[in-house]
């Protein structure tokens, strides 16, 4: 099947911080393609240059064929946004807000009428519709962005972090509709997210960490290349720390108080004698999974999830006290 | 063809949504009610029998209008004024809640956005300084239906310019707080200096007129272009002009189209 997002050797900065640098990839019609890496890491900026919100400084980016630079409306006529942060009018009901959408995109009465009907049966906020945005709880302003993104039939849906400060019912309410999506209309998804749960059922799985992308291909391929057995060691008295580092050359520092090293290299059993055995806290093993496949391809860990919910909340409270 | 629809679907659209929340915005509403009638009532109705020239013996101007009708089309210029600059406040949110993004990912060309939002303010404002109109009668200002139909389409085109003046400052103050704060402080000296609460008497020559008034206050009304759109309004409600007939529109005119151009500018740069 043919591409309906190429993205050329792109590069962007804000200031004088790289953004992103050289990105280069291929989406598939119909497929799910999902984008993961840390804060920072240039998803959100792939995703507004994507939805011909920011331009590129350097490279080609064609969505349905569209350049998004020379040929920005048509680009925008194919795609549906989902933004990371809410981008509903709250002060408007569900309807209003659907039908405000339906206009901007320019749909006939009769397609609107029809149109808000099906996304909101898809959705379930059909009891919802005359309510006003600002009494909903934050799944359901989520599932009706959702809803709208899909108003006007685009052939692409990005998703910007669809389910950061959600509750896990919710994420995997909102992970349901979106694979009854790609099933039944044959849409392609493309969604960022550093949960790395949510990208184990992508077609392709693309790691991109300060601004490149680092690994591309099937969460099994991905695996089966990169992931390894880990085993991880908290262990909170420096000294011991050092003397393991220095004792097994895989082994690595992970954060402040952690080491990891490759399962096959190091002897887990080893640690728990002495002198190791009271300095430990906690020790485990990590099996190959997305999140180890980015340990072994950055040393790092994708820890910050915690602190995207943290944003996330400090986001919806600054919102609270403005009104 | 169809893409002419859809453009006109869009402009409605925005302009639709500009409207809903004009009418859930009590605070809003109430202040376009209540200050006009402050206004009319309190300095309206107190300043009357000083007007017609005797202030303590001493004959000043004479005006052949009380200063209630006098005052009238200035208190309608004053809501227009609030209205639409203040309306700008919706830029400012809608730029902080995110939902501009929704706007600018979808196929309307930016100019057509920003016409469907000032439009949209435009709209509110008029309604606004139609509200007022209620009040002609207790002015003693009688309106023919033409002159109606007049008033609320030079209001319009008024309220067309002040709020693409609006959202030029709004671009540049990007805060809500000091959109508030700047806006008041520009708002008030504006109206003030625009011969709205007393008159330029016409009869006068300049020299005259500064004898009577000091030379920087007579500067600030002339280079004031608020003071041709009260003119203006007050040619088409109670017949009296204090400078050409053409120049109030002319002005006015001009006010719209080129804020309107620069907060294109603006908005394209975004």
């Amino acid at each position: 099947m043919a591409n309906i997002v190429s993205v050329e050797n792109v590069r962007a900065s804000y200031g004088g911080t790289v953004a992103l640098d050289g990105v280069s990839l291929e989406i598939e019609e119909g497929s799910s393609f999902a984008l993961l890496g840390p804060n920072g890491a240039g998803k959100t900026t792939l995703m507004n240059i994507l939805c011909t919100l920011r331009a590129p400084q350097d490279g080609r980016v064609l969505v349905a064929g569209h350049d998004v630079v020379r040929a920005p409306r048509l680009a925008r006529r194919s795609i549906g946004v989902v933004f990371q942060t809410s981008s509903l009018d709250d002060r408007l009901t569900a309807r209003e807000n659907l039908n405000f959408h339906g206009l901007v995109h320019g749909l006939a009465p009769k397609r609107r009428r029809f149109h808000i009907e099906r996304v909101l049966e898809l959705v379930g906020l059909q009891d919802w519709q005359d309510e006003i945005v600002r009494t909903f709880s934050g799944g359901m302003r989520r599932r009706l962005e959702i809803a709208r993104a899909l108003m006007h039939e685009p052939r692409i849906l990005f998703l910007d972090e669809p389910t950061v400060g959600l509750d896990a019912q919710t994420r995997q309410q909102i992970w349901e509709y979106l694979d009854q999506l790609r099933t039944e209309r044959k849409i392609t998804i493309l969604t960022t997210t550093h949960y790395i749960e949510e990208v184990e059922d992508a077609d392709v799985v693309c790691i991109i960490d300060r601004g490149k992308i680092i690994a591309q291909g099937s969460p099994e391929a991905l695996k089966a290349e990169h992931g390894r057995r880990w085993v991880q060691a908290d262990v909170t008295h420096a000294e011991a720390r050092k003397a393991i580092l220095a004792q097994f050359p895989e082994a690595r520092p992970l954060g402040a108080r952690s080491i990891v090293a490759p399962a096959e290299s190091i002897e887990a059993d080893y640690l728990q004698t002495e002198p190791f055995k009271d300095k430990l806290t906690e020790i485990r093993y990590r099996e190959p999974t997305l999140e180890s496949v980015f340990l072994s391809l950055t040393g790092r860990d994708l820890r910050d999830r915690t602190d995207g919910e943290r944003e996330a909340q400090m986001a919806e409270g600054r919102r609270g006290g403005r009104r | 063809m169809n893409e002419a629809i859809g453009a006109v679907r869009g402009v409605y659209g925005v302009w639709l949504r500009e409207i809903t929340r004009a009418t859930r915005d009590r605070g809003q509403m109430i202040g376009g009610v209540s200050r006009p009638i402050i206004w009319l009532l309190i300095l309206g109705v107190g300043l009357n029998p000083y007007f017609r020239g005797e202030v303590y013996g001493q004959v000043a101007y004479v005006v052949p209008y009380t200063y209630l009708q006098f005052l009238f089309p200035a208190v309608i210029v004053l809501n227009i004024m609030y209205t639409s600059i203040q309306f700008a406040v919706s830029m400012i949110w809608d730029r902080e809640f995110g939902f501009l993004r929704e706007v600018l990912v979808s196929p309307m060309p930016r100019s057509l956005i920003l016409l469907g939002k000032v439009l949209g303010g435009a709209t509110v404002a008029t309604t606004h300084g139609g509200l007022v109109l209620l009040l002609a009668r207790f002015a003693d200002v009688t309106l023919s239906f033409g002159e109606m139909a007049a008033a609320l389409g030079f209001m319009f085109l008024l309220a067309f310019g002040l709020t693409s003046f609006g959202i030029i400052l709004a671009a540049r103050v990007r805060s809500f707080e000091g959109f508030g704060v700047f806006s008041n402080t520009l708002i008030l000296p504006l109206y003030f200096a625009s011969s709205s609460i007393f008159p330029l008497d016409p009869s006068l020559t300049r020299t005259q007129a500064v004898t009577s008034y000091p030379e920087w206050l007579v500067f600030l009304t002339r280079a004031n272009p608020m003071t041709y759109a009260v003119d203006a309004l007050r040619g088409i409600l109670i017949d009296f002009n204090q400078f050409p007939t053409v120049l109030g529109p002319a002005i006015v005119l001009g006010m719209a189209v080129i804020f309107f151009v620069i907060a294109l500018i603006d908005f394209n740069r975004t």
